[in-house]
């Protein structure tokens, strides 16, 4: 692979908060390749969400660039873009965001609306992945009737389901108890395993060690960018668990 | 990345599948917000209903008057030119050239007009009477349901005879058979010798409140000398046959009586010619007119119900923000986020129009039955008040729809 999956150069983002400007971002240039495991971290307010969600191509630069798999974002269009999204990039979000009222299937099968599958190849691939996510007998089950872990799970078969190069997880783990984070880190390193590369934001160590590299912030800057030595490997906790294949 | 037929197709679906849902998540605000439309497509469809059955009931009256046939009146016709007369002139003698010289006449029913005062046994009426021959009958559609119409020989020898309109007679009788009966016309001793079909009423105006009398009676004993001439006319009808231009024909009488009153150049005639085609035109004009101010005045209700269509897209959006953002993070453009509530209001609209459409049914067929007014509400009315009713949603969905596609993802994911 000649270019890096996530290239930035002199990333900014910055807001105007009562006259005053607020340097979310300052000026982080980083690459991160094809298969990695990154945790970033970092002190309440550091820039980690904005930063990810620069590279997540959900929110603009105020200046510097973002190059995905090779490709400058910073002349594309808000379509050209959702399409990157959808084709390249699955999300993992904090508070699952799924769609209530609305089964585990379809709300998996949401982005294959827009990457522009009929019907019942929606419906075969998001029962696959959610089957892969041990989670076949939950499939006509609404979110409401799913435990956080396995809302989450549905939330990252969601994130799998247009075999995206990489999944960006903003504090993925923050709403649940730490077996279930346990469960979930163990799923991202299976996936990474498999060659999924995956970028998670936390600000729990025990977290962030699961990772390969982890990424410091500090007001906006990256203060500290290195190999995670001692790298912790989650167990299958639940008998018989289903890990992705 | 192209889209197939097939999957925007099935885009479409997950769009009304969608709509369904969020239409059921608030399913009393839907139902209040579809009433608006409801009623707005309730109102026009029964408008356009009202307006329908008004042109079919002129176009009866105007048929029940003889469906093809020229009017022709003593009266200047008022157009310029350096010549034009004082008082309007019609003989029977242009009665008969029009006989005569032009195609296609089957009868001509030369007529006088009078009030008149009848008096029987104690009873007193005043109508208005047609002196008349017997092609009256058959160009005008009336017949005698009793007794016998007006005769040749009653024509002839001026015969003080009389038929009677069935409200006259019924004034003048009761329920009591009058032919054979006598009675007094402005002083003058006449005979019942008829009673006429009912031909009732339009307008508010009871065409069974008539008197017909013979032609020549009329002329001797009742116009006396208001006329021009003792062989003038109030009022010719031409019957045509079926299928004569009657444009044509009026424009060849027109010629024809030129010429007899020797009228030249731009001048204008002393006589004014008038077709049954004429009057069918024109209150097609009118009720036409008539319809569009009620449906007008109609619509006024199904803009309230876009206002709130539109209302409740713009909450609907708000509610649902954090729901945009995800979409669009998970590859939703502008135009899928567009579409998606574009279906939404364009379904809540549909089916309130839906709704409105069978209950202005229901209301024309109580009209018809009961109040004896044709509300025609036909298939294209219905497939009409359909789309339309889609189209209110597309119109008045369409600003809150562009303004969600519109959201910044970011910003859109972090509503709370
Ligand atoms: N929309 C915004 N408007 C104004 N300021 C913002 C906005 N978003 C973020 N900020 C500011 O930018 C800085 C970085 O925020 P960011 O959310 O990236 O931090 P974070 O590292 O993710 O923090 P946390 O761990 O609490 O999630 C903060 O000071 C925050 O107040
Ligand atoms: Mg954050």
């Amino acid at each position: 692979m000649s270019h890096p999956l996530v290239a930035t150069t002199n990333l900014v983002k910055t807001y105007e908060l009562g006259g005053e400007t607020i340097h979310a971002v300052d000026g982080v240039s980083l690459t991160i390749d094809n298969g990695e495991f990154v945790a970033i971290m970092g002190a309440s307010g550091s820039g980690k969400s904005t930063f990810m969600n620069m590279i997540g191509c959900l929110d603009v630069p105020t200046s510097g660039n973002v190059e995905i798999d090779g490709i400058p974002t910073s002349d594309m269009s808000g379509d050209d873009l959702a399409d990157l999204r959808n084709r390249k990039i699955g999300f993992v979000f904090q508070q699952f965001n799924l769609l209530a009222r609305t089964t585990a299937v379809d709300n998996v099968a949401v982005p294959l609306i827009y990457a522009g599958k009929s019907g019942e190849e929606r419906r075969d691939l998001a029962t696959q992945k959610l089957i892969a996510m041990g989670l076949g007998d939950r499939l006509v089950n609404s979110p409401a009737k799913l435990s956080g872990g396995q809302q989450q799970r549905v939330a990252i078969a969601r994130a799998l389901v247009t075999e995206p190069l990489m999944l960006l997880a903003d504090e993925p783990t923050g709403a649940l108890d730490t077996r279930t984070s346990e469960d979930i880190m163990q799923i991202f390193q299976q996936l990474n395993d498999d060659g999924i590369t995956v970028i998670v934001v936390t600000h729990e160590d025990e977290i962030a060690d699961h990772a390969k590299r982890k990424i410091m912030f500090r007001d906006g800057k990256v203060i500290e960018d290195a190999p995670v030595t001692n790298r912790r490997f989650a167990k299958a906790q639940e008998e018989g668990q289903e890990v992705p294949a | 990345m192209k889209r197939s037929l097939s999957s925007r197709l099935s885009a479409w679906l997950v769009n009304i599948s969608i709509a369904m849902t969020a239409l059921r998540t608030n399913l009393m605000r839907s139902i209040l917000t579809t009433l608006g439309v409801m009623i707005g497509v309730f109102a026009v469809t029964l408008a356009v209903g009202v307006g329908s059955g008004a042109q079919v009931s002129v176009l009866e009256s105007i048929n029940s008057l003889g469906s093809n046939m020229a009017l022709v009146f003593p009266q200047p016709d008022g157009e310029g030119g350096r010549r034009s007369f004082e008082r309007g002139r019609l003989t029977t003698r242009d009665a008969r050239a029009i006989e005569r010289e032009i195609d296609g006449v089957t009868d001509i029913a030369p007529q006088l007009r009078v009030s008149i005062t009848l008096v029987a046994s104690g009873n007193s009426t005043s109508t208005s009477a047609i002196g008349a021959t017997p092609a009256y009958g058959r160009v005008s559609n009336v017949a005698a349901e009793q007794g016998r119409f007006i005769t040749d020989a009653d024509v002839r020898t001026a015969a003080r005879v009389v038929v009677l309109g069935t409200s006259t007679a019924e004034s003048m009788f009761g329920d009591y058979n009058p032919v054979g009966e006598s009675l007094r016309i402005n002083r003058i001793p006449f005979k019942v010798i008829g009673v006429l079909e009912s031909k009732g009423s339009s307008f508010g105006n009871d065409n069974d409140d008539i008197a017909i009398m013979p032609l020549s009676t009329v002329r001797q004993r009742f116009v006396g000398d208001t006329l021009a001439g003792p062989d003038d006319l109030h009022i010719l009808f031409v019957g045509f046959q079926d299928g004569v231009q009657l444009s044509t024909a009026k424009r060849e009488m027109t010629d024809l009586l030129r010429d007899r009153y020797k009228v030249r150049g731009r001048d204008g005639n002393p006589f004014t010619i008038r077709t049954t085609e004429e009057f069918i035109e024109e209150t097609g004009q009118v009720t036409g007119i008539f319809q569009t101010v009620l449906v007008a005045i109609a619509s006024i209700s199904l803009l309230v119900g876009g206002i709130g269509i539109m209302n409740i897209m713009l909450v609907s959006v708000t509610e649902r923000t954090r729901e945009i953002g995800l979409r669009m993070a998970l590859g939703a453009k502008k135009s899928d986020i567009r579409n998606q509530f574009l279906v939404e209001a364009a379904v809540l609209c549909v089916i309130g129009g839906a709704m409105g459409l069978l209950l202005a049914i229901a209301a024309g067929r109580v009209l018809t039955a009961y109040a004896d007014f044709p509300v025609p509400i036909g298939l294209g009315v219905s497939i009409g008040a359909i789309i339309f009713s889609a189209l209110v949603g597309l119109v008045f969905g369409g600003w809150p729809a562009v303004r969600a596609s519109r959201l910044s993802p970011i910003e859109a994911l972090r509503t709370e």
